[in-house]
């Protein structure tokens, strides 16, 4: 925010708009993303549902509840190794495909531009494709192996948009930062993984962070291709919660998203504290 | 700053103001009036949200309403799962005038009937309805708000005739076990007795039910309403254990882990199992597989339980509508004549455009409607609720016995989360304390 006071060392005197100006941005911002985020707070202590007009506090009862069932830590479990394995594949693929795409040939432009598609295809789309495709193969049936399978899924739709960030990465190390390696005798494997790599970490930063928190809240490709199955071994916490929602247990759907907004946000700070720790290396 | 502290106290009160949107007072069971079917409407716009299976069913009904009163009518398709999609646009304050929905009390309580729904007392066209069904469904707590326009599925045994011909079974069995051991004797001739689908799930739980339809007749869900008996009690867990034994037997098909609805029908048809425990939805598939003579020559009905042939009823939301309570008078009004003219002059033409049995002692039945449709609906007068129709909750305990299947869960468990479940809808729709 501007800073305001008048006279501090530094600090912008000359006011060239009234503040209330800023009004309308911070109102939106409030109803917006502000309120929701309290709502999602205040409902998971109620009994708010489908089947009554009224809406009571509840105080804990809801998490309780939660707690006491195992479904909640089944698909909290489910959930997280959903989000690893994505983070883990999208990020290995992007990885690849930046390095063997990373030289500026016709060929590689052109390969770029397919990788590039499935990001911008319907997640939706995509799940049924893979629906369609597996049809009838034990691949979609198993209940220890298909969450990997999704999750293979899933990193497929997404290597895209982290090979894109990857190339990028590669495109801004000094290329005399090379040279100055080579002339002090590195290979080109050495420099590869002693310079180039460690120089990447602000993509890998971006991208682990990203697929790892944006799977977690994922929904609509195991939506498509599994619904949650076979026998529920797929129902990450969304689809769980969508469950939930449909029956018209809405305050309990709401907990469980409370349960999910903080698993993120808990899951968040480390890791990306940890990835900005190998930043600072630099 | 006072500037700042008058915003954030607005807001405040502006987050306690909000509640429920979908809240709209409980109003009391006043008079209802019935306009009558021809009145005209011009200018009046309805909506009616029916689902993928069923958005076909008001074609013949609005295209004579909409001339006979001027009124407009839309059909508005909404996406599967249809029950959780409209529980959520309701939710969130979106209501059409009519909706198609499951008229089952546990169904009625999920949609929030009383404060949602018009109640549809002293209907016009309840003299006329076939007297055995006017009071089977569509009430909860005596107040009616479903119309029931079309004959309500009932669970029981689709078997193909020439697979039994072919074996020397000129009877179909007379109760559960008789049926039991007709499919071991099928199974030691090498044919596959049962055929289920464990991939989509759903109808699992018929089997379950048709083994508890004479409990049902004993009050079993009014005392697992009540809390006095429970899923996990021997009545219940019996049968899901006997059904997983009749798996484990080998009575079902190899493939019962992976199957889905459409191989179940093809299955069937095709000869490749003996039987199906299903709905009348699983008829409609066969029915666009293959044509009424085809479908009388090789489809059979019969329904069993175990103490006899009784029907297990369950209707679903293609034969059931509902009229929203939308705050427009004329509206709400509007759509009650709807009903009226469905379920009055348009009658005949909506079954024989549907093809379907009609409810109704005057109107005959379509001369094209296959025998086995005709053999569920006479089942219905002597059939028992199922647990959707008698239960206050509708818990998801077909997903549960998808998992035994499957082999992720055993019987106990099955009964254990499903009873959890039960509880934990049951005292959010009020009941259960």
């Amino acid at each position: 925010m501007t800073i305001l006071q008048n006279g501090a060392p530094g600090s912008i005197t000359r006011r060239t708009h009234p503040l209330w100006f800023l009004l309308p941005a911070y109102g939106l911002l409030l109803v917006f993303f502000f309120l929701p985020t309290v709502f999602n707070f205040v409902y998971a202590f109620t009994d708010w549902s489908g089947f009554k007009a009224a809406i009571n506090p509840v105080g804990f009862e809801n998490f309780e509840q939660l707690v006491s069932d195992g479904t909640l830590f089944r698909s909290l479990r489910i959930t997280i190794v959903y989000a690893v394995l994505v983070a883990l594949f999208q990020n290995v693929f992007g990885f690849g495909l930046a390095v063997l795409l990373e030289r500026d040939t016709a060929v590689n432009r052109i390969a770029r531009t397919f990788f590039l598609i499935p990001v911008l295809m319907s997640a939706l789309a995509v799940g049924y494709i893979f629906q369609a495709l597996l049809k009838g193969t034990e691949l979609l049936a198993h209940t220890t192996w298909t969450v990997v399978v999704v999750a293979l899924i899933h990193a497929w739709k997404w290597m895209g948009l982290s090979m894109l960030i990857y190339l990028a990465g590669l495109k801004t190390i000094p290329l005399d930062v090379i040279e100055a390696a080579s002339i002090d005798g590195a290979s080109r494997r050495t420099a590869f993984w002693r310079i180039r790599v460690p120089l990447l970490a602000p993509a890998v930063t971006f991208n682990v962070a990203t697929a790892l928190l944006g799977s977690m809240n994922g929904f609509d490709i195991v939506q498509a291709t599994t619904g949650g199955g076979p026998a529920r071994t797929t129902e990450i916490l969304n689809i769980f919660i969508y469950r939930t929602f449909g029956q018209g247990l809405f305050a309990q759907a709401t907990t469980m998203s409370l349960v999910l907004f903080l698993l993120v946000a808990l899951m968040a700070f480390p890791v990306i504290y940890v990835l900005r720790k190998r930043e600072e290396v630099l | 700053m006072k500037r700042w502290i008058a915003v954030g106290a607005a807001l405040t009160l502006g987050l306690a103001a909000c509640s429920d949107p979908s809240a709209a007072p409980e109003t009391s069971t006043a008079e209802v009036t019935w306009p009558a079917p021809d009145t005209k409407l011009d200018g009046v716009k309805l909506t009616i949200w029916a689902a993928q299976n069923s958005n076909t069913v008001p074609k013949a009904v609005v295209d004579g309403f909409q001339k006979a009163t001027g009124a407009t009518v839309e059909v508005v398709t909404v996406p599967d799962p249809y029950e959780q999609s409209v529980q959520t646009k309701v939710a969130t304050g979106d209501k059409p005038d009519l909706a198609f929905w499951q008229p089952t009390a546990s169904m009625l309580t999920a949609i929030n009937a009383r404060t949602n729904l018009q109640p549809l007392t002293g209907a016009p066209w309840l003299p006329s309805l076939d007297p055995a069904l006017r009071d089977i469904t569509g009430l909860l707590d005596q107040t009616r708000y479903a119309a029931l326009v079309t004959s309500p599925a009932v669970e029981g045994v689709y078997y193909n005739r020439e697979v039994f011909a072919a074996n020397g079974i000129t009877a179909t069995p007379k109760n559960f076990d008789e049926m039991v051991k007709l499919a071991r004797d099928l199974k030691a001739k090498g044919v596959t007795p049962f055929y289920e689908m464990g991939a989509d799930r759903w109808a699992t739980q018929w089997w379950v039910q048709v083994q508890l339809a004479d409990a049902a007749k004993a009050g079993l869900w009014d005392r697992v309403n009540s809390g006095q008996e429970k899923f996990t009690d021997k009545t219940i867990l019996d049968t899901i254990k006997t059904y997983q034994q009749l798996i484990k037997d080998g009575l079902f098909n190899a493939d019962i882990k992976t199957a889905k609805f459409e191989d179940q029908g093809t299955a069937l048809l095709d000869g490749k199992a003996a039987m199906v425990v299903q709905v009348n939805s699983f008829f409609g598939q066969l029915q666009a597989k293959a044509d009424t003579a085809t479908l009388d020559s090789k489809v059979g009905f019969f329904p069993i339980s175990p103490s006899g042939n009784v029907g297990t009823f369950i209707p679903d939301q293609s034969n059931a509508l509902v009229a929203f309570k939308t705050g427009d008078a004329k509206r709400e009004a509007a759509a009650r004549q709807l009903l009226a003219y469905w379920m009055g002059p348009g009658y005949q033409s909506f079954v024989t455009d549907r093809n379907t049995v009609s409810l109704q002692t005057a109107v005959p039945s379509p001369a094209g409607v296959p025998k086995a449709l005709l053999d569920v609906h006479a089942s219905l007068p002597t059939s028992v609720g199922s647990m959707q129709a008698l239960a206050v909750a509708n818990p998801d305990l077909y997903i549960n016995l998808a998992d035994m299947i499957a082999g992720t869960m055993t019987p106990e468990q099955v009964a254990v989360a499903t009873q959890d479940q039960f509880v934990q809808l049951a005292k959010a729709a009020g009941y259960l304390k």
